[in-house]
């Protein structure tokens, strides 16, 4: 047989953080894994990064805004630096993080540029999937891979630090705290220029007294650098709990324990940095980064844990965002053509083989005006039968007729190797009414969202899931 | 004083007796799923195709040590006796050595048959030992088979099914409720049409070529049992060709192969020959020139 081997698909990723804004290019090879007398399998093969942006300050309106239209034209001449135009771009996300996630135009921001900055680049937001990304574009999760224990990165830039705790390849834990280089903003002289009201809680209780306007003394601003750096780490360690004091959403109840340590972002890349003397080399940036940076290196060597340098520590997030966001569901698949691309879709489970149950709560928890409302994914069994699967898509059909009696689009996502089987059943019973997309080979649970892309040759599809599991509360 | 010499069926009942309550009890738990009791597989033979657990007294890392043996299953972490492997290790090996040999002994039921609207016709291969020796003789159907072929099929059928026990009947016992009607789904959601499927004992994968001169059909796709292992004694391979002829080159087959429910899943398997198909069709060839 004559395989169509292989195929180079071009990838961006856009960070769009508290401080900085950055870009990634990359390709990705989608190549077939498995041997010629076995059932086809591509999977992507290589992730190559073929463009880093420079830094590029977020550009705001105001303290409260973000500037589409300066973003959209740095983007516009990074693509052409690039070498790329936008119809080349076949996937990749944008995403917004930090304290910039908190203007107000953010959310319409990042799907605006989303939809403006190729064929199926996606808008992802949200603390954990910025952790997760983070984890992944610094190599933590790959080293992750290799040992028995547990890695943590640390992605820290301007607003908050992301730590994402990895365990066999894959994140385990996650929390995010306001800890960044720009939550303090000072002037050359010493003077505080803004203090983030989201450490203001933490600085009290530490008993610190940091005004705007004042001027502060090198000690001082060092001081709370340190005491900082011990909160997050000792928050990290589970050793103190006042970090709960700066923590974004969700803390965990116990943290796994660590065995080496990450650390990325911008912070991150400061690491290895001359400590700055003074107050003037302190505020190169207009901000206590530098010193949070030299204090963060100095409380890591008295910790418990290994401090490992990070592939890419300034643009893990936007490498993770460019490069690791996107998956393959490139086994044997059932797709009736013209449905992708779609995005956005919920993720319900269908637990015990009970189709209408799972309809049911999809149609409670998600918008049933939507078609298709949610995707349903089909947790593994074992063995496949072919009993199971003709009762399963029996009683698919009839649930999703009966309760969905608008939607004509139907989405399975199945953890078993049986896509193509269950697909077709599908169709057959639904004497072809149903238009129907059922894939396999994709990771994904209750409460995630999918985003697929334009099928690859008609046998591969892009997908990019965004996990929310750890948002449980 | 000298004892009795025991039946040689009674020692092997008392064997497999202290196996099976050695073993984990994991058997016992899957002839419980509603599942395998409602298909048409005859219960699965004990030891087969379970992952082993280890045996070894104190890893240094059990949870790395369950991840390997889960990985594979070739016989690891079964640990020794000095230098000699365990009696259990050691039978189960035997068990599984055993339940090969059966398999090209065996033969696919006549309910199975039934069950699926498959006659049965003979090959030269006359006994199972001749059968071994001689495989150009499973490729060719007896005369009484010719004649029943022509009297039975649909002749220059777009598809021709074809199931044979090959080398292993409990291939065809074990895959055949998963993959063939599976197989006819994707037949339909393709728009392929199939002649009359039936069975052919004793068969050769090249039988192919004279069930294609006989019936003419457009493609032709044969399951058909593989030479068992030691590690699955059910492997079936599902062999396509276009227009199979005399004379026909082996590297005009195409072979999904290695199916069963440690290999290539059966269902998925199935859901896929008709894709394949439908590619030779359209390409009207098949082997090392179909571009899939």
């Amino acid at each position: 047989m004559i395989h169509m081997d292989e195929e180079w698909i071009t990838s961006v990723g856009i960070d769009l953080g508290t401080s900085t804004t950055k870009c990634i290019v990359s390709r990705l090879r989608l190549a077939r894994k498995s041997g010629a007398f076995a059932l086809p399998r591509f999977e992507i093969a290589e992730r190559l990064l073929t463009y880093e942006s420079a830094v590029f300050s977020t550009p705001l309106l105001n303290r409260n805004e973000i500037d589409v239209a300066r973003v959209m034209q740095w983007l516009e001449q990074e693509y052409v630096k690039a070498g790329i135009r936008f119809t080349d771009i076949k996937s990749g996300a944008v995403i917004i993080t930090g304290e910039t996630a908190n203007k107000h135009n953010a959310k319409q921001l990042v799907h605006y540029l989303a939809d403006r900055a190729g064929d199926f680049v996606v808008a992802t937001a949200g603390a954990d999937l910025e952790s997760l990304l983070s984890g992944k574009g610094s190599g933590a999760e790959r080293r992750s891979e290799q040992s028995r224990e547990v890695i943590c990165n640390v992605d820290i830039g301007g607003g908050t630090a992301n730590a994402s705790f990895f365990r066999k390849g894959r994140m385990i834990e996650t929390v995010t705290l306001h800890v960044g280089g720009r939550l303090i903003q000072l002037s050359p002289e010493g003077q505080i220029v803004y203090v983030s009201e989201a450490i203001r809680p933490w600085l009290r209780e530490k008993g610190f007294h940091l005004m705007e306007g004042e001027s502060a003394a090198y000690d001082y601003i060092r001081l709370i650098a340190r005491q900082m750096s011990r909160t997050l780490l000792d928050f990290l360690q589970g050793l103190s709990m006042q970090g709960k004091l700066l923590a974004v959403g969700r803390v965990p109840e116990a943290m796994p324990p660590i065995s080496e340590m990450m650390i990325s972002g911008g912070i991150g890349g400061m690491l290895g940095s001359e400590p700055p003397q003074d107050m003037k080399e302190i505020a190169v940036y207009g901000d206590f980064g530098p010193l949070l940076a030299a204090a963060l290196a100095e409380e890591c060597a008295r910790s418990s844990f290994r401090l490992v340098r990070s592939e890419h520590a300034v643009h893990a997030t936007v490498i993770g965002a460019g490069m690791q966001s996107t998956e393959i569901s490139g086994s044997t698949l059932h797709l009736t053509p013209g449905m992708l691309p779609m995005k956005n879709i919920p993720v319900v489970k269908l637990e015990d083989g009970d189709a209408e149950a799972a309809i049911r709560l999809g149609l409670q928890i998600y918008d049933p005006v939507n078609c298709p409302p949610f995707a349903l994914f089909i947790p593994a069994m074992k063995p496949v039968r072919y009993d199971m699967i003709r009762r399963l898509s029996e009683s698919i059909v009839q649930g999703y007729r009966r309760l969905v009696p608008g939607c004509d689009k139907l989405i399975v996502v199945c953890e078993n190797d049986m896509a193509k089987a269950l697909g077709q059943s599908l169709m057959l019973r639904s004497a072809g009414e149903l238009h129907i997309v059922c894939i396999d080979q994709v990771k994904v649970d209750h409460g995630d969202y999918l985003d697929l892309g334009e099928p690859i040759r008609g046998t591969m599809i892009p997908v990019i899931v965004k996990t929310l599991v750890f948002s449980g509360s | 004083m000298m004892k009795q010499p025991i039946d040689l069926q009674e020692l092997t009942d008392r064997i497999m007796k202290e196996l099976q309550e050695r073993l984990p009890q994991r058997e016992s738990v899957r002839q419980e799923s509603p599942h395998s009791r409602e298909s048409a597989v005859p219960a699965e033979a004990p030891f087969l195709e379970e992952a082993p657990s280890p045996m070894v007294p104190k890893p240094q890392s059990p949870e790395q040590l369950e991840e390997w043996c889960a990985s594979t299953p070739a016989r690891i972490g079964v640990w020794r006796a000095g230098t000699r492997p365990l009696t259990r290790a050691m039978l189960k090996f035997r068990c599984d050595h055993a339940a090969a040999v059966d398999s090209v002994y065996g033969e696919v039921k006549r309910e199975t048959l039934e069950h699926f609207g498959l006659f049965s016709v003979d090959t030269q291969y006359g006994n199972i030992e001749n059968y071994l020796k001689r495989p150009d003789m499973g490729r060719v159907l007896t005369d009484q088979g010719t004649e029943k072929l022509l009297a039975e099929c649909r002749r220059n059928p777009q598809v021709q099914i074809v199931v044979s026990d090959g080398l292993s009947a409990n291939a065809i016992e074990r895959n055949l409720p998963d993959v063939y009607p599976a197989l006819l789904d994707s037949l339909q959601a393709n728009g392929l049409n199939s002649g009359t499927p039936f069975f052919v004992k004793g068969g050769r994968v090249a039988v192919m070529d004279h069930i294609g001169e006989l019936l003419q059909p457009e493609v032709l796709v044969l399951l058909i049992g593989e030479r068992p292992g030691l590690v699955s004694s059910a492997s079936m391979s599902a062999y396509m060709c276009y227009r199979p002829r005399k004379g026909m080159m082996e590297s005009n087959r195409t072979v999904l192969s290695n199916i069963h429910q440690g290999g290539t899943p059966p269902v998925e398997a199935g859901a896929h020959i008709g894709t394949l198909l439908r590619n030779m069709l359209e390409q009207q060839t098949s082997g090392v020139k179909l571009v899939i």
